[in-house]
Protein backbone atom coordinates (compact mmCIF):
# COMPACT_ATOMS: atom_id res chain seq x y z
CA UNK A 1 0.00 0.00 0.00
CA UNK A 2 1.70 3.63 -1.00
CA UNK A 3 0.49 6.24 1.07
CA UNK A 4 3.11 8.90 -0.21
CA UNK A 5 2.93 10.06 -3.54
CA UNK A 6 4.72 12.60 -5.82
CA UNK A 7 2.93 16.25 -5.97
CA UNK A 8 1.08 17.55 -8.90
CA UNK A 9 3.95 20.06 -9.74
CA UNK A 10 6.38 16.92 -10.37
CA UNK A 11 4.17 14.84 -12.07
CA UNK A 12 3.37 18.09 -14.71
CA UNK A 13 7.06 18.82 -14.84
CA UNK A 14 7.72 15.44 -15.15
CA UNK A 15 4.83 15.00 -18.08
CA UNK A 16 6.44 18.52 -19.66
CA UNK A 17 10.41 17.61 -19.58
CA UNK A 18 11.37 20.31 -17.34
CA UNK A 19 11.94 17.79 -14.31
CA UNK A 20 15.81 17.38 -13.43
CA UNK A 21 17.53 14.27 -14.41
CA UNK A 22 17.86 13.24 -10.89
CA UNK A 23 14.67 13.77 -9.21
CA UNK A 24 13.45 12.60 -12.31
CA UNK A 25 15.16 9.27 -12.25
CA UNK A 26 13.74 9.29 -8.27
CA UNK A 27 9.99 9.72 -9.76
CA UNK A 28 10.07 6.93 -12.31
CA UNK A 29 11.02 4.97 -9.72
CA UNK A 30 8.38 5.29 -8.09
CA UNK A 31 5.99 5.45 -11.21
CA UNK A 32 6.95 1.94 -11.89
CA UNK A 33 5.36 0.42 -8.91
CA UNK A 34 2.97 2.90 -8.54
CA UNK A 35 -0.30 2.82 -11.38
CA UNK A 36 -2.23 5.16 -9.64
CA UNK A 37 0.52 8.15 -10.45
CA UNK A 38 1.32 5.93 -13.75
CA UNK A 39 -2.45 7.18 -14.75
CA UNK A 40 -1.77 10.76 -13.36
CA UNK A 41 1.25 10.86 -15.54
CA UNK A 42 -0.42 10.53 -18.55
CA UNK A 43 -3.33 12.87 -17.64
CA UNK A 44 -0.54 15.37 -17.51
CA UNK A 45 0.46 13.92 -20.88
CA UNK A 46 -2.63 14.45 -22.15
CA UNK A 47 -2.46 17.85 -20.91
CA UNK A 48 0.49 18.31 -22.95
CA UNK A 49 -1.74 16.63 -26.26
CA UNK A 50 -4.14 19.30 -25.78
CA UNK A 51 -1.85 22.28 -25.31
CA UNK A 52 -0.24 20.90 -28.35
CA UNK A 53 -3.69 20.91 -30.15
CA UNK A 54 -4.35 24.07 -29.15
CA UNK A 55 -0.97 25.95 -29.71
CA UNK A 56 -1.30 29.07 -32.26
CA UNK A 57 0.97 27.55 -35.13
CA UNK A 58 4.36 28.98 -36.13
CA UNK A 59 5.88 29.82 -39.38
CA UNK A 60 8.24 27.72 -40.73
CA UNK A 61 10.92 28.22 -42.64
CA UNK A 62 9.00 27.62 -46.70
CA UNK A 63 11.05 24.24 -47.32
CA UNK A 64 10.21 22.81 -44.08
CA UNK A 65 8.04 19.65 -45.46
CA UNK A 66 10.25 19.07 -48.53
CA UNK A 67 13.42 18.85 -46.12
CA UNK A 68 11.36 16.80 -43.84
CA UNK A 69 10.66 14.46 -46.67
CA UNK A 70 14.29 14.09 -47.70
CA UNK A 71 15.29 12.71 -44.34
CA UNK A 72 12.74 10.43 -44.15
CA UNK A 73 14.54 7.72 -46.03
CA UNK A 74 17.56 8.35 -44.03
CA UNK A 75 18.57 5.21 -41.49
CA UNK A 76 17.79 6.45 -38.52
CA UNK A 77 20.94 7.82 -36.84
CA UNK A 78 19.95 7.01 -33.63
CA UNK A 79 19.19 3.22 -32.74
CA UNK A 80 17.14 3.36 -29.35
CA UNK A 81 19.92 2.03 -26.47
CA UNK A 82 18.73 -1.12 -25.09
CA UNK A 83 19.07 -0.36 -21.50
CA UNK A 84 21.15 -3.71 -20.21
CA UNK A 85 20.19 -4.62 -16.87
CA UNK A 86 23.10 -3.72 -14.23
CA UNK A 87 20.82 -4.50 -11.11
CA UNK A 88 17.92 -7.03 -11.19
CA UNK A 89 17.52 -6.49 -7.60
CA UNK A 90 16.41 -3.22 -7.83
CA UNK A 91 13.26 -1.48 -9.63
CA UNK A 92 12.87 -0.88 -13.99
CA UNK A 93 14.26 2.73 -14.13
CA UNK A 94 16.87 1.75 -11.57
CA UNK A 95 18.43 -1.24 -12.10
CA UNK A 96 20.28 -0.62 -15.80
CA UNK A 97 22.27 2.58 -13.92
CA UNK A 98 25.92 2.36 -12.94
CA UNK A 99 26.47 2.28 -9.20
CA UNK A 100 29.01 2.66 -7.19
CA UNK A 101 30.30 0.86 -4.03
CA UNK A 102 28.41 1.43 -0.59
CA UNK A 103 30.81 3.79 1.79
CA UNK A 104 30.44 4.10 5.27
CA UNK A 105 29.78 7.52 6.43
CA UNK A 106 29.21 6.09 10.20
CA UNK A 107 28.54 1.91 11.16
CA UNK A 108 25.07 2.48 11.15
CA UNK A 109 24.63 4.80 7.98
CA UNK A 110 26.14 4.22 4.35
CA UNK A 111 25.38 5.79 0.83
CA UNK A 112 26.47 5.13 -2.98
CA UNK A 113 26.15 7.29 -5.81
CA UNK A 114 24.61 6.80 -8.91
CA UNK A 115 25.96 7.67 -12.64
CA UNK A 116 23.38 9.18 -14.71
CA UNK A 117 25.57 9.10 -18.24
CA UNK A 118 22.65 11.70 -19.38
CA UNK A 119 23.02 14.28 -17.03
CA UNK A 120 26.76 14.13 -14.91
CA UNK A 121 26.02 16.85 -12.96
CA UNK A 122 22.66 14.78 -11.72
CA UNK A 123 23.10 13.63 -7.40
CA UNK A 124 21.49 10.46 -6.83
CA UNK A 125 22.66 8.91 -4.05
CA UNK A 126 21.15 5.43 -2.29
CA UNK A 127 21.16 5.66 1.59
CA UNK A 128 21.02 3.06 4.14
CA UNK A 129 20.28 3.41 7.28
CA UNK A 130 19.99 1.03 10.23
CA UNK A 131 16.74 -0.32 12.13
CA UNK A 132 16.15 2.59 14.98
CA UNK A 133 18.99 4.99 13.35
CA UNK A 134 18.33 8.75 13.17
CA UNK A 135 19.27 10.85 9.99
CA UNK A 136 20.90 13.88 11.52
CA UNK A 137 18.82 16.99 11.76
CA UNK A 138 18.95 18.65 8.62
CA UNK A 139 17.43 22.08 6.59
CA UNK A 140 16.99 21.62 2.88
CA UNK A 141 18.10 24.23 0.22
CA UNK A 142 16.10 22.59 -2.60
CA UNK A 143 13.01 20.42 -3.07
CA UNK A 144 14.11 16.78 -2.11
CA UNK A 145 13.23 13.86 -3.43
CA UNK A 146 12.88 10.45 -1.85
CA UNK A 147 11.94 6.70 -2.46
CA UNK A 148 12.10 4.32 0.25
CA UNK A 149 13.22 0.92 -1.86
CA UNK A 150 13.17 -1.28 1.86
CA UNK A 151 12.25 -0.73 5.14
CA UNK A 152 10.43 2.08 6.41
CA UNK A 153 10.92 5.21 8.39
CA UNK A 154 9.01 8.14 10.68
CA UNK A 155 9.88 11.92 10.69
CA UNK A 156 7.04 14.73 12.20
CA UNK A 157 5.00 14.39 9.26
CA UNK A 158 4.02 10.56 8.99
CA UNK A 159 5.38 6.88 8.29
CA UNK A 160 7.31 6.55 5.08
CA UNK A 161 7.18 2.50 3.61
CA UNK A 162 8.64 0.89 0.62
CA UNK A 163 7.04 2.29 -2.40
CA UNK A 164 6.44 5.68 -0.43
CA UNK A 165 7.94 8.58 -2.37
CA UNK A 166 8.35 11.88 -0.50
CA UNK A 167 9.29 15.35 -1.65
CA UNK A 168 10.29 17.74 0.77
CA UNK A 169 10.80 21.28 -0.15
CA UNK A 170 13.55 23.93 1.88
CA UNK A 171 11.09 25.26 4.17
CA UNK A 172 10.94 21.84 5.89
CA UNK A 173 12.64 20.59 8.82
CA UNK A 174 12.54 17.34 9.32
CA UNK A 175 14.91 14.96 11.33
CA UNK A 176 13.30 11.19 9.78
CA UNK A 177 14.09 8.04 11.84
CA UNK A 178 14.42 4.35 11.03
CA UNK A 179 11.41 2.02 11.83
CA UNK A 180 12.87 -0.41 14.42
CA UNK A 181 12.02 -3.45 12.22
CA UNK A 182 14.81 -3.12 9.71
CA UNK A 183 17.54 -1.64 7.78
CA UNK A 184 16.27 1.40 5.28
CA UNK A 185 17.37 1.44 1.89
CA UNK A 186 16.36 5.06 -0.34
CA UNK A 187 17.10 6.63 -3.08
CA UNK A 188 17.45 10.13 -2.81
CA UNK A 189 18.32 13.46 -5.28
CA UNK A 190 17.73 16.91 -4.84
CA UNK A 191 16.99 19.52 -7.35
CA UNK A 192 20.04 20.97 -9.61
CA UNK A 193 23.62 20.54 -7.62
CA UNK A 194 24.27 19.51 -4.71
CA UNK A 195 24.69 21.82 -1.69
CA UNK A 196 26.13 21.47 1.28
CA UNK A 197 23.02 22.66 3.44
CA UNK A 198 21.40 19.95 2.02
CA UNK A 199 21.16 16.56 4.34
CA UNK A 200 22.80 14.46 1.91
CA UNK A 201 25.30 17.17 1.22
CA UNK A 202 25.85 17.72 5.01
CA UNK A 203 25.96 13.70 5.23
CA UNK A 204 28.08 12.75 2.85
CA UNK A 205 30.54 16.41 2.71
CA UNK A 206 33.19 14.85 5.32
CA UNK A 207 33.47 11.66 3.08
CA UNK A 208 34.39 13.24 -0.15
CA UNK A 209 35.58 16.54 0.86
CA UNK A 210 33.84 18.84 -0.59
CA UNK B 1 -3.46 30.58 -42.96
CA UNK B 2 -4.95 27.04 -41.15
CA UNK B 3 -6.89 24.73 -42.20
CA UNK B 4 -10.09 23.21 -39.57
CA UNK B 5 -8.31 21.13 -37.11
CA UNK B 6 -8.50 17.64 -37.83
CA UNK B 7 -9.92 15.29 -35.13
CA UNK B 8 -8.78 12.72 -33.27
CA UNK B 9 -9.89 9.98 -35.86
CA UNK B 10 -8.63 11.49 -38.78
CA UNK B 11 -5.07 11.95 -37.31
CA UNK B 12 -5.27 8.04 -36.35
CA UNK B 13 -6.06 7.29 -40.11
CA UNK B 14 -3.24 9.08 -40.92
CA UNK B 15 -1.00 7.68 -38.90
CA UNK B 16 -1.92 4.05 -39.40
CA UNK B 17 -1.91 4.75 -43.29
CA UNK B 18 2.20 6.14 -42.39
CA UNK B 19 2.75 2.51 -40.30
CA UNK B 20 1.26 0.44 -42.98
CA UNK B 21 2.15 1.85 -46.30
CA UNK B 22 4.49 4.87 -46.00
CA UNK B 23 1.97 7.05 -47.13
CA UNK B 24 3.75 10.32 -47.66
CA UNK B 25 0.27 12.29 -48.52
CA UNK B 26 -1.03 11.13 -44.75
CA UNK B 27 2.40 12.03 -43.34
CA UNK B 28 2.40 15.86 -45.15
CA UNK B 29 -1.35 16.10 -43.70
CA UNK B 30 0.02 15.27 -39.79
CA UNK B 31 3.10 17.69 -40.54
CA UNK B 32 0.52 20.51 -41.53
CA UNK B 33 -1.06 19.84 -38.33
CA UNK B 34 1.77 19.24 -36.06
CA UNK B 35 5.15 21.05 -37.25
CA UNK B 36 4.18 24.65 -36.83
CA UNK B 37 2.58 23.62 -33.68
CA UNK B 38 5.93 22.33 -32.04
CA UNK B 39 7.56 24.64 -33.43
CA UNK B 40 5.83 27.57 -31.59
CA UNK B 41 5.10 25.49 -28.05
CA UNK B 42 9.32 24.61 -28.42
CA UNK B 43 9.37 28.82 -28.65
CA UNK B 44 7.32 29.40 -26.05
CA UNK B 45 8.97 26.93 -23.65
CA UNK B 46 12.63 29.00 -24.37
CA UNK B 47 14.19 27.38 -27.35
CA UNK B 48 15.18 29.83 -30.46
CA UNK B 49 12.91 29.91 -33.83
CA UNK B 50 15.80 27.84 -35.39
CA UNK B 51 16.26 25.40 -32.18
CA UNK B 52 12.25 25.14 -32.12
CA UNK B 53 11.95 24.35 -35.83
CA UNK B 54 15.01 21.90 -36.10
CA UNK B 55 12.58 19.82 -32.59
CA UNK B 56 9.97 19.97 -35.19
CA UNK B 57 11.64 18.40 -37.88
CA UNK B 58 13.44 15.44 -35.55
CA UNK B 59 9.93 14.83 -34.11
CA UNK B 60 8.42 14.57 -37.14
CA UNK B 61 10.74 12.08 -38.67
CA UNK B 62 10.57 10.13 -35.64
CA UNK B 63 6.99 10.63 -36.12
CA UNK B 64 7.64 8.98 -39.48
CA UNK B 65 9.71 6.28 -38.26
CA UNK B 66 8.02 5.04 -35.05
CA UNK B 67 4.02 5.36 -36.65
CA UNK B 68 3.98 1.44 -36.30
CA UNK B 69 4.84 1.96 -32.41
CA UNK B 70 1.63 4.12 -31.72
CA UNK B 71 -0.68 1.90 -30.04
CA UNK B 72 -4.12 4.05 -29.46
CA UNK B 73 -4.75 2.11 -26.05
CA UNK B 74 -2.17 4.51 -24.69
CA UNK B 75 -2.99 7.64 -25.60
CA UNK B 76 -4.89 9.90 -28.72
CA UNK B 77 -2.24 10.72 -31.30
CA UNK B 78 -2.04 14.51 -29.79
CA UNK B 79 -0.61 13.05 -26.95
CA UNK B 80 1.94 10.64 -28.56
CA UNK B 81 3.59 13.09 -31.04
CA UNK B 82 3.54 15.22 -27.49
CA UNK B 83 5.35 12.83 -25.97
CA UNK B 84 8.09 12.44 -28.54
CA UNK B 85 8.56 16.27 -28.90
CA UNK B 86 8.71 16.37 -25.16
CA UNK B 87 11.48 13.59 -24.97
CA UNK B 88 13.74 15.47 -28.08
CA UNK B 89 13.64 18.55 -26.24
CA UNK B 90 15.11 16.85 -23.31
CA UNK B 91 17.33 14.57 -25.47
CA UNK B 92 18.66 17.73 -26.99
CA UNK B 93 19.11 19.11 -23.81
CA UNK B 94 20.98 16.13 -22.08
CA UNK B 95 23.53 15.62 -25.37
CA UNK B 96 24.83 18.42 -24.79
CA UNK B 97 25.51 18.39 -21.15
CA UNK B 98 26.98 14.82 -22.19
CA UNK B 99 29.01 16.30 -25.06
CA UNK B 100 30.65 18.72 -22.34
CA UNK B 101 31.40 16.36 -19.76
CA UNK B 102 32.45 13.62 -22.56
CA UNK B 103 30.43 10.66 -21.31
CA UNK B 104 29.85 8.03 -23.83
CA UNK B 105 26.22 6.64 -23.37
CA UNK B 106 22.96 8.14 -22.89
CA UNK B 107 19.29 7.19 -21.96
CA UNK B 108 16.12 8.49 -23.03
CA UNK B 109 14.10 9.55 -20.88
CA UNK B 110 12.89 6.70 -18.69
CA UNK B 111 8.50 7.29 -18.97
CA UNK B 112 7.94 4.40 -21.21
CA UNK B 113 6.82 2.28 -18.79
CA UNK B 114 4.35 -1.09 -18.69
CA UNK B 115 0.81 -0.16 -19.09
CA UNK B 116 -1.11 -2.16 -16.54
CA UNK B 117 -4.48 -3.03 -17.27
CA UNK B 118 -6.15 -0.37 -15.75
CA UNK B 119 -3.87 2.19 -17.50
CA UNK B 120 -5.04 0.73 -20.69
CA UNK B 121 -9.00 0.72 -19.18
CA UNK B 122 -8.58 4.32 -18.69
CA UNK B 123 -6.49 5.31 -22.14
CA UNK B 124 -9.17 5.49 -24.94
CA UNK B 125 -11.58 8.01 -22.66
CA UNK B 126 -8.67 10.14 -21.33
CA UNK B 127 -7.93 12.54 -24.17
CA UNK B 128 -12.09 13.96 -24.29
CA UNK B 129 -12.07 14.03 -20.61
CA UNK B 130 -8.46 15.91 -20.63
CA UNK B 131 -10.11 18.16 -23.17
CA UNK B 132 -13.16 18.83 -20.92
CA UNK B 133 -11.69 19.48 -17.98
CA UNK B 134 -9.43 22.45 -19.46
CA UNK B 135 -12.17 24.07 -20.88
CA UNK B 136 -13.56 24.64 -17.51
CA UNK B 137 -10.43 25.92 -15.86
CA UNK B 138 -10.06 29.32 -14.73
CA UNK B 139 -7.40 31.72 -16.50
CA UNK B 140 -5.42 31.55 -13.41
CA UNK B 141 -5.55 27.82 -12.76
CA UNK B 142 -4.93 27.67 -16.82
CA UNK B 143 -1.59 29.77 -16.01
CA UNK B 144 -0.43 27.97 -13.60
CA UNK B 145 -0.63 24.47 -14.84
CA UNK B 146 0.73 26.18 -18.25
CA UNK B 147 3.76 27.25 -16.41
CA UNK B 148 4.07 24.10 -14.55
CA UNK B 149 4.87 22.22 -17.66
CA UNK B 150 6.90 25.01 -19.13
CA UNK B 151 8.98 26.73 -16.94
CA UNK B 152 12.47 25.48 -15.64
CA UNK B 153 11.39 27.62 -12.10
CA UNK B 154 7.85 27.30 -11.83
CA UNK B 155 7.22 28.94 -8.50
CA UNK B 156 9.18 32.16 -9.76
CA UNK B 157 7.59 32.35 -13.35
CA UNK B 158 4.19 31.77 -11.85
CA UNK B 159 4.56 34.55 -9.43
CA UNK B 160 5.64 36.71 -12.18
CA UNK B 161 2.76 36.17 -14.39
CA UNK B 162 0.06 36.52 -11.64
CA UNK B 163 1.84 39.17 -9.48
CA UNK B 164 1.78 36.91 -6.64
CA UNK B 165 4.98 37.32 -3.89
CA UNK B 166 7.17 34.27 -4.43
CA UNK B 167 6.04 33.85 -0.29
CA UNK B 168 2.69 33.02 -1.20
CA UNK B 169 2.84 30.92 -4.80
CA UNK B 170 3.67 27.77 -3.66
CA UNK B 171 0.55 27.12 -1.27
CA UNK B 172 -1.13 28.80 -4.55
CA UNK B 173 0.11 26.87 -7.18
CA UNK B 174 -0.65 23.78 -4.73
CA UNK B 175 -3.96 24.65 -4.61
CA UNK B 176 -4.92 25.44 -8.12
CA UNK B 177 -2.89 21.96 -9.30
CA UNK B 178 -5.08 19.98 -6.64
CA UNK B 179 -7.95 21.94 -8.13
CA UNK B 180 -6.95 21.02 -11.52
CA UNK B 181 -6.34 17.50 -10.33
CA UNK B 182 -10.03 17.33 -8.95
CA UNK B 183 -11.70 18.67 -12.46
CA UNK B 184 -9.79 16.19 -14.05
CA UNK B 185 -11.05 13.28 -11.45
CA UNK B 186 -14.92 14.56 -11.73
CA UNK B 187 -14.62 14.09 -15.55
CA UNK B 188 -13.70 10.58 -14.85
Amino acid sequence: MINHHPSDLTLARLAGGTLGAGPQLVVATHLSGCSQCRGRLRSFEAVGGAMLDEAAPARLRPDAFARALERLDDADPRPEPQPRVLHPDLPPPLNAYEIGPWRFVRPWFRWRRLTLPEAPDANVIMLKVAAGRPVPHHGHSGTEYTQVLTGSFTDSLGQYRAGDCIEVDEEVSHQPVVDPGGECVCLAAVEGKLRLSGWIGRLIQPLIGI
Amino acid sequence: MSAPAPSADDMKQWLKAVAGRQDRGAFGLLFEHFAPRIASFMERSGLSAAEAEEISQETMIAVWRKAALYDPAQAGVSTWVFTIARNMRVYRARTAARANAGVAALRELPTRLEASVEDMALASERDARVRRAMATLSPEQATVLKLSFFAEKPHAEIAKELALPLGTVKSRTRLAMAKIRAILEREL
